[in-house]
């Protein structure tokens, strides 16, 4: 069952990687934002969120993600989620998140991939 | 003076020229503005361009009740007091102060909210013309534009996202019913249910309750670890329930999310917990069902290996005794008891007549039959006294047995030329001698049946002689407890005790197909509960 949401995060590579667990709701999703705010504004372009541990989003915590990705946009950034569950990544897909994110299957892989984009 | 005339005129055509290409170009890059803040910043940017040796100001007012809030803060100083609203249907208002140098404008926006702006020349000297003025007024138009365009891209990113989520609903309320109906996962489909609906109507938690009875069985909490009661109020919530198996299951929802706040549920949201609800219910009837089905199945395989078992150990016929008439029979119930009978002839010219009867059925009792008959055959040979036999046979049948299993067993060797019989009844239902005289001599049982006790009781054995003409019947209890559709047994009003004494055919088979038919007249359309076993005796010469 799912638990009360939590994250951590770090940087590796000059990357966020954000990892959260649990619900990804409007508290969830205010969390996430707000990590990511505070690397965003010091340069930060290059986002990992790691879903592993969370298996169910509703649509606030989905709008927090699209306007991080937005943000990201705005400055030629990208925003990968990595170890996402069949039935959230099916969420993500029709509320439109993976027209402009990416999605690997873990988190190494999405530091490859970023490492290809350059 | 006609030239400075026309000079004039012509700077004044370029000013607003160019105002109006700085005009197109602004507004393309303003409509590309996110935000509010960013299209202020953009507009600001605009206006700098024009009025290089300026501080701007912008401010922002939702609603006439609420105070201006500053968004762009270039140092035009304490710009709200120099701010006049629009009077009456005006949707704008300038001021122009010419002694600290300040353009002042309020443009009311679409949405009815306030833009407030003020230039504030850097070099006082600098003088504010017509031209400046109108070209603020225009610019300030352009951010009201601009501001319809944001509102607008807006409205429809909003308009997308709420047609995405239904599509969404739709979609995981189809998906949430398949996967609560997958008779295989391990999760249970009210918890996924409880999640799903969660999700969907953005309730920031829920619990599903099983109460039987008025009394608390279960509980699952979203997000787990929740502690409710201290965190919800009662009023915000949606509730949905259902009772299946004298459980009832109510699925309740607590606080509408939204990004200003808790918002109460909408009617979709409780169609949604109802539909997610219903699914859930069919899943359990289905799980119920298929449950049944296994168990019928597996019972089905059961029976079907316990009658081979039968099948195998009773025999195909009996043998030919000169000077006797013999026929047995076992009629199987459907769930297959432990019945068992047989004539086995022996090497020292004597037959052992058996018949025996498991406590219990399917196929444990059929394999502690199959043991009997291993055994018995085994020590038959053996040519030890019957009492003694017995007495193995219990030891043997106990090890082989599990706590509730016992065989009730009546044994006979006959002796054919002298019509000697030695007998020993081990808890089974007394035998029938039928005398020539009339009289019925019965066998009753003489000690504990087999495999009760693992201990060397005393088991006595007594001989007899039958004589030309007497019959010996042996049968189980499938015989005499035989019901009808009362469930009254068939030994209550038919004795089988008369049907021997007054019914002498002269065949055995023909004994026992009359019993047979005796039975089933009495039991009329009621199903058979237990093996019916007989077997006859009757010495011809």
């Amino acid at each position: 069952m799912e638990q009360q949401f939590t994250l951590t995060s770090e940087m590796r590579d000059n990357r966020l990687i954000i990892s959260t667990s649990g619900y990804v709701n409007n508290l969830g999703g205010e969390a996430i934002a707000k990590e990511f705010s505070r690397h965003f504004s010091s340069g930060t372009k290059e986002v990992i969120i790691n879903l592993a541990q969370s298996k169910v989003v509703n649509s606030i915590g989905m709008s927090f993600l699209i306007e991080i990705i937005e943000q990201l946009q705005e400055v030629n950034g990208k925003l990968v989620f990595t170890n996402v569950d069949p039935a959230v990544e099916k969420m993500l897909t029709i509320m439109g998140l993976f027209r402009f994110a990416g999605k690997e299957r873990t988190v190494e892989d999405a530091l490859k991939s970023f490492s290809q984009r350059k | 003076m006609a030239i400075n005339k026309r000079a004039s005129r012509t700077t004044l055509a370029d000013r607003l020229s160019r105002q109006i290409e700085s005009l197109q170009g602004g507004f393309r890059k303003l409509s590309k503005a996110a935000t509010l803040k960013d299209l202020a910043a953009q507009f600001a940017g605009v206006v700098q361009g024009m009025f290089p040796a300026a501080d701007i100001d912008l401010v922002y007012r939702p609603d006439k009740s609420v105070q201006w809030q500053k968004i762009i803060d270039s140092g035009a100083g304490d710009v709200e007091k120099f701010l006049a609203l629009p009077s009456g249907q005006a949707s704008s208002a300038c001021s122009v102060d010419e002694i600290s140098k300040r353009i002042c404008m309020v443009q009311r926006l679409v949405d009815k909210s306030l833009i407030g702006m003020v230039v504030a020349r850097r070099r006082p000297m600098t003088k504010n013309s017509d031209v400046d003025v109108v070209s603020l007024r225009l610019f300030i138009h352009l951010f009201d534009n601009a501001y319809q365009e944001l509102l607008y891209r807006r409205n429809e990113k909003e308009l997308i996202f709420l047609l995405n989520h239904r599509v969404l609903q739709l979609n995981s309320l189809i998906d949430t019913g398949i996967e609560v109906s997958r008779l295989d996962q391990d999760a249970s489909p009210q918890q996924l249910a409880l999640e799903r609906a969660a999700a969907l109507t953005n309730a920031s938690k829920g619990v599903l309750r099983v109460t039987s009875g008025g009394h608390l069985k279960e509980e699952i909490y979203f997000p787990d670890g929740l502690l409710l009661q201290h965190t919800v109020s009662k009023t915000n919530r949606i509730a949905s329930s259902f009772t299946f198996a004298e459980n009832t299951y109510t699925f309740e929802l607590f606080e509408k999310e939204s990004r200003s706040g808790i918002l109460p549920f909408e009617n979709t949201d409780q169609l949604l917990l109802d539909a997610l609800a219903r699914q859930v219910h069919a899943s359990l009837e289905n799980r119920y069902l298929h449950e049944q089905a296994l168990e019928k199945q597996k019972f089905e395989q059961d029976m079907a290996v316990a009658a081979a078992i039968q099948k195998r150990i009773l025999p195909t016929s009996l043998p030919v005794i000169k000077g006797y008439d013999v026929a047995g029979i076992n009629i199987p119930s459907k769930s297959v008891g432990g019945d068992y009978y047989d004539c086995i002839p022996l090497r020292d010219g004597r037959y052992a007549l058996v018949i025996a009867d498991v406590a219990g059925k399917g196929v444990p009792a059929a394999l502690l039959v199959s043991s009997l008959h291993a055994y018995l055959s085994a020590y038959l040979e053996s040519t030890i006294p019957l009492a003694q036999l017995a007495q193995r046979l219990n030891k043997v049948i106990f090890r082989a047995s599990t706590d509730d299993k016992f065989i009730t067993a009546f044994v006979a060797l006959l002796s054919p030329e002298t019509g000697e019989i030695e007998l020993l009844n081990a808890g089974h239902n007394p035998a029938y001698l039928l005398r020539n005289d009339g009289n019925v001599q019965e066998f009753r049982a003489a000690g504990l049946p087999l495999g009760m006790l693992d201990m060397d009781f005393p088991l006595k054995s007594e001989r007899v002689t039958i004589g030309k003409g007497e019959r010996l019947l042996l049968y189980t209890d499938g015989i005499t407890e035989a019901s009808d559709e009362r469930d009254e047994f068939y030994d209550v009003h038919s004795p089988l005790r008369e049907f021997f004494i007054h019914h002498k055919p002269d065949r055995a088979e023909v004994f026992i197909a009359d019993l047979i038919s005796d039975i089933k007249r009495f039991t009329g359309s009621a199903a058979q509960s237990d093996d019916i076993t007989a077997f006859y005796l009757q010495r011809t010469s």
